[in-house]
């Protein structure tokens, strides 16, 4: 992971401060930084988003591919994900350097993301046991500025807010053979509930208490962090430690309260920002990559 | 400005793909209109008439432009409209508009409204562009379109428009014009019959679905010339199974027409039928008689054994409609007054097409194109519409027309795109053409062709070299010099693939600049050739071949007969004549080779015609003379022929164009042998060699005609020789020429084959570039099949050429008896040779509402006994000459036996003529 090297001083100053609710940036412990974000940024997927979050910046891209659906779940589509951390991001991933972060980021957004409660994925099936659509998720790091996992998660419900997937008509002859027939019209395709998708709060814990949002330098002060998945209602879905450092119990439990709390606003200025963005129409001005 | 277009594609595989297109429209498109300031000096197109000329038309009366939406072009164009705003239009389609009217598809809205909408937007923005341009010049643009949504729209919005009939009735100066409006409107059809005859066709989707699963069959569609209820579905695929399905009946035949891509439905074995031998024409005046048609069905069906029971199906759907435009003739409606009147086509396999036109009266005699519009599901014909008027029957402009359409021979004049690849006049030989080329111009070359040539395409010459052997040359125009791959020129030489020679009508393949005169190797200019020479010793040995671009300077254009003077005359001795007698010697040395290689000498009654000089009509016949030059330049040709193919070959063993004559299955030579033997000859097939031998030893005395008599039924049993890609085919044999292997490279003017071969020569010894499609081995086999096709049309277009020819000849000379030779004996006629004219004939001796003369057919000598007359192959025989004119559209000769003479069969001269009442026979059959 992208880190930064903190003499001792900075590090207790940033402790220090988070003690009294006051972070470097002028912050309080449950305040996230400005995020920016921006659908339908790549023509050729068929929904993406771009999100910066300080100096975090992913982009993800989602692809319906036509597939045939698990054997276990005949009836469901699936998610896949694949997460690119590119060297532009820093120089440690250069190389195969980002591998191990990006299969341990892809193995999160399976678990939280790749289930029937958070995607409708029965929506995605074509015809049982035969076809159906597989939606590849593609995350691409484009910066770490810290809290990587929120700044995702927030990409990928707008990208999936975002994906317009082509409606087919599944046309079977006296044989039983079956085929896919597509409709002509570009507009003819379904789009998905991201309702119950969830977004993930990562709450770091520096000294005794925990804040969310953190910079690369907040991080650095941190043992112990806990990701934790949160639906808009409020909803607790999934929960991982991750560091080195332990938490007790009391403080794991304060913890999921504050992210039930950050969590629910930031569903909600995320959903207004999405509806807003899409009332706009398809003549909106992008701001793309050049903005 | 930059705007991207998206859309989603199925692949093969099964999987769905967004495609993103970037497009970027163009902001220097100008509205076209010459007087516009606005758009002054913006890209410079097709532009619009500055005035668009009066149209009188009721509905618009001031002056406009036409704006006509896709369907009505695609529709209409075929209409020709003559002279009009239309044509200038449709002649100089432009993109309507271009930054300002572009729209992007919106939610909703299907891919055609949102053409409609674009078209919308681009009338509108022309009639706001026009009104900016001159306010006092009230120009106007219409749209036209057959869409009743978008007119509806459309004048809603402000845009003047119409349906193209409202238009085109509106125009009151081109009452005509209504006629060749393709009819579309399917409404009034309905009302007028609501009974639905055929079933109806499936949708492509479900008969791609059917053909994969194998549930139907693909196919070409072909009608019976016979039997109009009657075709057969050539199947596509590599099966040898099942390759040809019996489709009888009018219901099954589902409104296919001939040359159509169907898909067939196989019936179940229990409803097999055979093919009939009954001839059936459908000759109903009457549209409703599809009762009749039925019982006309059921006579088909004639009880037949097991055996001749056929593969049947019945069509399910149309693939590709193959409809070109059909020429023939009006069948005036008998009722009076009325404007919907059915049309023959000139080809019997096409089905009868029912138009509407209000100049019946005119169009009666004539004959006429007709276009197919469609064919509803409630109606016995197709529908159509009258295209042009070609001029009356019988006239010699008309029949050519009609006989270079029917043969689909490309004779339009040469396009401008095309002209514009033409060089430069004055043209002269620059540096940049010496390149790669040799100065061959001190060498005493020249050309020996038919009298008239203006298209001379080789040249010879032949000279001592200081060593005692002889340097012979053929020098071929270098054509390719002047077209070069790909372009429009090209292009359009590929497509029409040969020159065709009509009897007083050339058809060049490629523009007259080229083939007169910059190609054309006349004598004392310099030309562009290649050459291909040969170092030989005087027994004609080939010891070095060379090949070379090369600028030559003819000294001579001669006729065979000035070159067979010159040679013969002992008081001649210059360059020339010397070069000419070597030459002649080395040919004759050749020739005596190459049969004793086994080489065919076979013949066939050729015919000139001797064209009076004002009325261009024939006056006279004549065969053509064979002269010791004429086998000279022929000799020659073959050399560097074969020579050539050689060195292609070699070089591109993958695709390089070669021609073959595959050797005749043993059966075909039957009847020769049956016939010869019936004169107490052997003529022997095991071998092109002995073939030619036995050809050459049959000869009988008395019957000095015998030996061509044999010849000509030898050259019906040889296949047709055929280009083909060395690397598509193993069988490269030559059969009639001896030659293991062969190409055509002499004649470049006229022959698009020979094209190809000067390109792949020309790589081959490093003078021109290749390009790719010329390393294709499948573009190369496609062009081998268009030039076949061609050659085959062009050969049929010739015989029907001489067989008008011929009919006219015998108009104006009446009633002529002459003597024959019988050629073949069939079940019921007798086919004879008339060696006067060359002219070939079916008597027969069965005649509708006679009674049947006793006629005993025996297979074995082959011979016909007919009342006590015996007929043989080769006897001799007298016949009476006629035209018969009783049905116009099919004139034909006839003839009819005068000796010997048999009681009931010779017909006296006054009742002969009432006799002739077209009974349907087969078509003369001088074209064998």
């Amino acid at each position: 992971m992208a880190s930064v090297a903190l003499s001792e001083a900075e590090k207790v100053y940033i402790v220090h401060g988070v003690q009294e609710d006051l972070r470097v940036d002028g912050r309080g412990c449950e305040d996230y930084r400005c995020i920016e974000v921006e659908t339908d940024v790549v023509s050729n997927t068929s929904g993406s988003a771009r999100v910066k979050l300080g100096h975090t910046d992913i982009l993800v891209g989602v692809k319906a591919e036509m597939g045939t659906p698990k054997l276990e779940k005949p009836s469901e589509g699936y998610l896949e994900f694949f997460v690119d951390c590119s060297a532009n991001a820093t120089p440690e991933f250069e190389g195969r350097g980002g591998d191990d972060l990006g299969t341990e980021i892809a193995n999160t957004l399976y678990r939280i993301f790749n289930n029937k409660s958070s995607v409708d994925l029965s929506s995605l099936c074509i015809s049982p046991r035969e076809h159906c659509w597989v939606l590849c998720v593609d995350v691409l790091l484009l910066e770490c500025g810290g809290n990587l996992f929120d700044a995702i998660s927030i990409a990928v419900k707008a990208a999936l807010f975002n994906t317009r997937i082509p409606r087919v008509r599944v046309l079977e002859d006296e044989e039983g053979a079956k085929d896919i027939e597509l409709s002509d019209d570009p507009y003819d395709c379904i789009r998905l509930s991201v309702e119950n998708v969830p977004c993930i709060v990562t709450l770091c814990k520096i000294g005794c208490r925990h804040v969310v949002d953190a910079t690369l330098q907040e991080e650095a002060c941190s043992l112990a962090s806990l990701l934790v998945s949160v639906t808009s209602k409020g909803v607790v879905t999934c929960m991982r430690k991750v560091g080195k450092g332990s938490l007790d119990p009391e403080s794991i439990f304060e913890m999921m309260e504050s992210s039930k709390r950050v969590g629910k606003v930031l569903h909600m200025s995320l959903q207004s920002v999405l509806h807003k963005e899409e009332s706009l129409g398809p003549k909106r001005p992008k701001v793309g990559f050049l903005g | 400005m930059l705007k991207s277009k998206t859309f989603l594609k199925k692949t093969r595989a099964g999987g769905v793909v967004k495609i993103v297109r970037e497009h970027y429209l163009r902001d220097d498109i100008g509205c076209g209109a010459p007087a516009c300031a606005a758009c002054d000096g913006a890209h410079a197109g097709p532009a619009l008439e500055s005035q668009p000329r009066d149209q009188a038309s009721s509905l618009c009366p001031w002056p406009h432009y036409l704006l006509p939406d896709t369907n009505v072009l695609l529709h209409q164009i075929i209409s020709a409209w003559k002279p009009g705003t239309w044509a200038s239009v449709a002649s100089r389609l432009r993109p309507p508009g271009s930054l300002e009217t572009y729209i992007e598809q919106e939610q909703g809205e299907n891919a055609n409204d949102r053409n409609d909408r674009a078209i919308r937007v681009a009338a509108k923005w022309y009639n706001e562009h026009l009104k900016k341009m001159s306010a006092e010049n009230q120009l106007q643009v219409i749209l036209i379109t057959n869409d009743k949504k978008n007119k509806e729209k459309a004048v809603e919005e402000g845009i003047p428009a119409f349906t193209c009939e409202e238009y085109v009735k509106s125009l009151t100066a081109n009452p005509e014009l209504i006629d060749r409006l393709a009819c579309l409107s399917e409404e009034t059809n309905e009302i007028e019959s609501g009974k639905i005859i055929f079933s109806e066709h499936l949708p492509l989707s479900k008969l791609q679905q059917g053909i994969k699963s194998g549930s139907y069959l693909q196919g070409t569609f072909r009608a019976s010339r016979e039997n109009y209820l009657e075709a057969t579905v050539w199947i596509h695929g590599d099966k040898e199974e099942e390759k040809e399905i019996l489709i009888q009946g009018l219901k099954h035949l589902n409104r296919a027409i001939h040359e159509d891509i169907v898909a067939v439905e196989l019936l179940p074995k229990s409803q097999w039928v055979a093919p009939s031998s009954v001839v059936l024409h459908d000759e109903g005046e009457n549209e409703d008689d599809v009762e009749r048609d039925e019982e006309r069905q059921l006579a088909l069906k004639t009880a037949v054994s097991e055996k001749m029971l056929r593969p049947t199906g019945r069509v399910v759907g149309i693939i590709k409609r193959n409809w070109r435009p059909y020429c023939g003739m009006l069948s005036k409606s008998g009722i009076k007054e009325s404007r919907r009147h059915l049309f023959t086509p000139a080809d019997k396999r096409i089905p009868r097409i029912r138009i509407e036109t209000r100049q019946a009266s005119t169009l009666e005699g004539r004959r006429i194109i007709v276009a197919v519009d469609g064919w509803p599901r409630n109606s016995r014909y197709p529908n159509g519409h009258f295209v042009k008027n070609l001029g009356d029957v019988g006239e010699k402009e008309t029949e050519t027309e009609v006989l270079l359409l029917e043969h689909d021979v490309p004779h339009q004049p040469f396009s401008q795109a095309v002209l514009s690849f033409l060089p430069k006049m004055p043209w002269s030989i620059t540096e940049n053409d010496m390149k790669n080329r040799e100065d061959l111009r001190h060498l005493c070359v020249c050309s020996v062709d038919p009298p008239g040539c203006t298209d001379i395409d080789d040249a010879l010459h032949c000279r001592e070299l200081s060593n005692g052997n002889l340097e012979v040359g053929v020098h071929i125009a270098d054509v390719s010099h002047f077209i070069r791959p790909g372009n429009a020129l090209d292009q359009e030489s590929a497509r029409r693939g040969t020159t065709v020679y009509l009897c007083e009508k050339r058809i060049d393949m490629v523009p007259e600049l080229l083939s007169s005169n910059l190609c054309s190797l006349r004598s004392n200019v310099d030309r562009l050739a290649f050459s291909c020479i040969w170092e030989m010793n005087h027994n004609a040995e080939i010891l070095k071949t060379r090949f070379t671009k090369s600028v030559i300077n003819s000294k001579a254009s001669l006729t065979y007969a000035e070159a067979q003077m010159r040679i013969d005359s002992a008081a001649m001795n210059d360059d020339i004549t010397t070069s000419l007698r070597g030459l002649n010697k080395l040919a004759k040395i050749l020739k005596k080779g190459r049969i004793e290689k086994g080489a065919l000498t076979l013949s066939s009654p050729e015919v000139r015609f001797h064209m009076d000089s004002e009325t261009h009509d024939p006056i006279d016949l004549q065969t053509k003379e064979l002269r010791e030059t004429n086998s000279m330049v022929e000799e020659f040709m073959l050399l560097a022929n074969i020579s050539v193919a050689k060195k292609i070959h070699e070089e591109f063993s993958e695709h390089a164009l070669l021609r073959k004559h595959p050797a005749p299955p043993p059966s075909n030579y039957e009847i020769l042998v049956k016939a010869a033997k019936s004169k107490n000859l052997e003529i022997k097939t095991d071998t092109a060699k002995s073939l030619a031998d036995s050809l050459d030893q049959a000869e009988c005395p008395d019957f000095p005609y015998l030996n061509t008599l044999l010849r000509i039924l030898a050259t019906r049993c040889m296949m047709q020789a055929v280009y083909f890609c060395s690397g598509m085919d193993n069988d490269f044999h030559h059969y009639g020429l001896a030659s293991p292997i062969y190409t055509h490279f002499t004649s470049p003017i006229r022959r698009y084959a020979d094209i190809i071969v000067h390109r792949l020569l020309a790589v081959a010894i490093g003078a021109d570039s290749t390009y790719p499609e010329l390393t294709d081995k499948h573009k190369l086999s496609d062009i081998c099949k268009n030039l076949n096709f061609r050659h085959k049309m062009a050969q049929y277009a010739q015989r029907a050429s001489v067989a008008f020819h011929t009919q006219l000849f015998f108009k104006s000379k009446g009633i002529v008896s002459e003597e024959a030779y019988i050629l073949f004996v069939r079940k019921n006629a007798i086919v004879v040779l008339i060696p006067k004219y060359g002219l070939e004939g079916t008597v027969f001796f069965e005649e509708k509402d006679k009674p049947k003369p006793q006629l005993t057919y025996d297979d074995e000598i082959p011979s016909l006994r007919i009342e006590g007359t015996v007929f043989h192959v080769f006897d001799k025989v007298k016949v009476k000459i006629t035209l018969d004119s009783s049905n116009l559209q099919h004139q034909k000769i006839r003839m009819a036996l005068v000796e010997p003479q048999i009681p009931g069969i010779n017909i006296p001269p006054e009742v002969s003529d009432m006799d002739l009442n077209g009974s349907g026979r087969k078509k003369r059959k001088l074209d064998k």
